[in-house]
């Protein structure tokens, strides 16, 4: 019994991570119908940056956000000057998923080649443990917990109550209509871009803190289970994506403390392959899609 | 009209030799059109004519291949649609004329997105003003509208921006009879005589005409009719040709 709630508040922690990282994948295709698979490279690279950051003295959490922003920049780029160019010319959702997969091993090697493939570590950024609710977290995982709440809370608030952010969500939704309002949909999606890398960058470096030691294949496995909790909550939809990321969490870690942890992304894989046959428009279909944000 | 200098400041959108499709092929193939300051003008049509890509092609959406378009004597032949936008052209699309996952209020703050919070609450009053039905429905989501309210939800919205030149394409398509003569003969002809111009494609040509004060009738993406209004509707040999242009097959009679 302890077990499977030590399970429950690790898979909480992990699907912290996993929500990060899910709703900026989701408002990435949200806004740009783009399945940006380079998105596990790109996290991968705010791990190591992250480590650069704390290497020249910063504090893990200040590292987090300096990482999270530089991950967040050089997405913005990646979409200006390479995806989005190719949606202008009319290249169709699968070539560009084959150029963002393609991208995402260029940047894989370039890390790889540059860092080495030996495991690294932030070293001991755990913290005291806490107890809460019969459940054991570590400081860091609290911390990541609520980083990813209060980034979430911001992003409602957003795409809710800014300007900003219902124009990004009318860009997102209907983008001739909205340029026919005098928006600037090209300026409204590269901080659509700036927002989802960032957020992409500190899911980079949380997991890098959570998993204790990482290497060059960091995001790409992260990549799976992520994709699963998009799926789950109906790709494009910010607030699905946050529960899909609780749910694969939370279940991946229970399936593997009652059987074998080797299982977990076994797991992950099955929820999205079942997801995609019972409910292709994720978790809420139908009748959530008046509530979906970003679609 | 057509021979008007397309550069005249009495002209709020002048359009010569417009050429334009969605590939090498051409859809609209060398359409003149003016439209003068304060002025309705209808373009009608069979279905697959070309009239909703003789106004994509205006608002830039559609591919140019040649051909002009001035607005208010300024060339602004292939600018973009956010620019136009910013110029004071409005538009209302035939289909996906709303932002469906936003809420009726939300598509009317993106409406009127380019002026400041408190000229858009003022516009946001004289709309629900015109549109008294939008507001207890305000912060329902656009997708669980009816097709009606949908279309009053387009209107509105391009009110919010004020535009001095209205192009609307089938604003009356799934409204009642009541709401469209109220669209057509209050809204459309109000916009007129406040000195909005108005380029309007509309399938119900009886009454397009009556709110219009020039017509066009399109063909196989050619006008080949072009008169006042009121003329057509009294001259019943022209609105005969008319009617039957727009709602039969010209276009067959004509292979
Ligand atoms: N996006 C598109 N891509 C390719 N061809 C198109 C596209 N939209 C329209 N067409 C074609 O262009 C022609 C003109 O279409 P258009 O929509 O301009 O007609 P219309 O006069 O507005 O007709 P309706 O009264 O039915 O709205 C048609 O043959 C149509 O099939
Ligand atoms: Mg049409």
């Amino acid at each position: 019994m302890s077990l499977l709630i030590d399970a429950i508040g690790f898979g909480i922690a992990s699907g912290a991570v996993l929500a990060l990282g899910a709703v900026g994948f989701t408002v990435q295709f949200g806004i740009s119908s783009i399945l940006n698979i380079t998105y596990g490279s790109l996290m991968t690279l705010a791990a190591y940056f992250g480590l650069l950051l704390v290497g020249a003295g910063l504090s893990i959490w200040l590292a987090l956000a300096v990482g999270a922003l530089m991950v967040g920049l050089i997405s913005v780029v990646f979409h200006r000057v390479l995806l989005g160019p190719m949606v202008k010319r009319g290249i169709r959702p699968f070539g560009l998923i084959v150029v963002t997969v393609a991208c995402g091993i260029v940047l894989q090697y370039i890390v790889v080649a540059v860092v080495g493939p030996t495991a690294q570590s932030y070293g001991n950024v755990s913290g005291a443990t806490l107890r809460f609710l019969g459940m054991t977290f570590t400081t860091a995982q609290l911390v990541i917990i609520a980083i990813t709440a209060s980034l979430m809370l911001a992003l409602h608030l957003l795409l809710t109550r800014t300007k900003l952010g219902r124009a990004m969500r009318a860009t997102s939704a209907n983008r001739t209509l909205a340029q026919s309002c005098g928006i600037a949909t090209d300026r409204i999606s590269d901080v659509a871009w700036l927002i989802s890398g960032s957020l992409c960058g500190a899911a980079g470096v949380a997991l890098a803190i959570t998993v204790a030691t990482f290497d060059f294949t960091l995001g790409s496995v992260f990549l799976v289970p992520m994709i699963a909790a998009a799926v789950l909550g109906g790709v494009g939809q910010p607030y699905g994506a946050m529960l899909g990321g609780l749910v694969v969490g939370i279940s991946t870690q229970v399936a593997g403390a009652l059987w074998n942890p080797a299982y977990q992304d076994v797991i992950a894989l099955v929820i999205l392959i079942a997801m995609l046959l019972l409910r292709p428009r994720g978790f809420f279909g139908a009748a959530w899609s008046s509530r979906r944000l970003l679609a | 009209m057509s021979s008007a200098d397309p550069a005249s400041p009495a002209l709020a959108l002048s359009v010569r030799g417009l050429v334009a499709g969605y590939s090498e092929q051409p859809v609209v193939d060398g359409v003149d059109v003016d439209v003068p300051v304060g002025r309705v003008v209808a373009v009608a049509g069979p279905n697959g004519a070309g009239k909703s890509t003789l106004l994509k092609a205006i608002l830039g959406i559609a591919r140019l291949l040649g051909g002009t378009v001035h607005l208010e004597g300024r060339n602004v032949t292939g600018l973009p649609l956010q620019k136009l936008a910013r110029l004071g052209i409005g538009y209302v699309p035939q289909v996906e004329e709303v932002f469906e996952s936003l809420r009726v209020g939300e598509n009317l703050e993106m409406g009127g997105y380019l002026c400041g919070k408190r000229e858009r609450a003022h516009r946001m009053e004289r709309t629900l003003g015109v549109f008294p039905q939008l507001r207890p429905m305000l912060q329902r989501y656009v997708e669980t509208l009816s097709g009606g309210e949908r279309k009053m939800t387009a209107i509105a919205r391009v009110l919010m921006l004020d535009p001095r030149v209205l192009i609307l394409d089938e604003p009356t398509a799934s409204l009642s009879p009541e709401m469209s003569r109220i669209v057509l003969h209050e809204q459309v002809r109000a916009l007129g005589t406040i000195g909005k111009s108005v380029l309007l494609v509309e399938q119900k040509a009886i009454a397009a005409l009556e709110v219009s004060d020039w017509a066009y009738l399109m063909v196989r993406g050619r006008v080949v009719m072009s008169a006042p209004a009121p003329e057509i509707l009294h001259d019943p040999r022209m609105r005969e040709v008319f009617l039957g242009g727009a709602v039969a097959e010209l276009a067959e009679q004509a292979r």
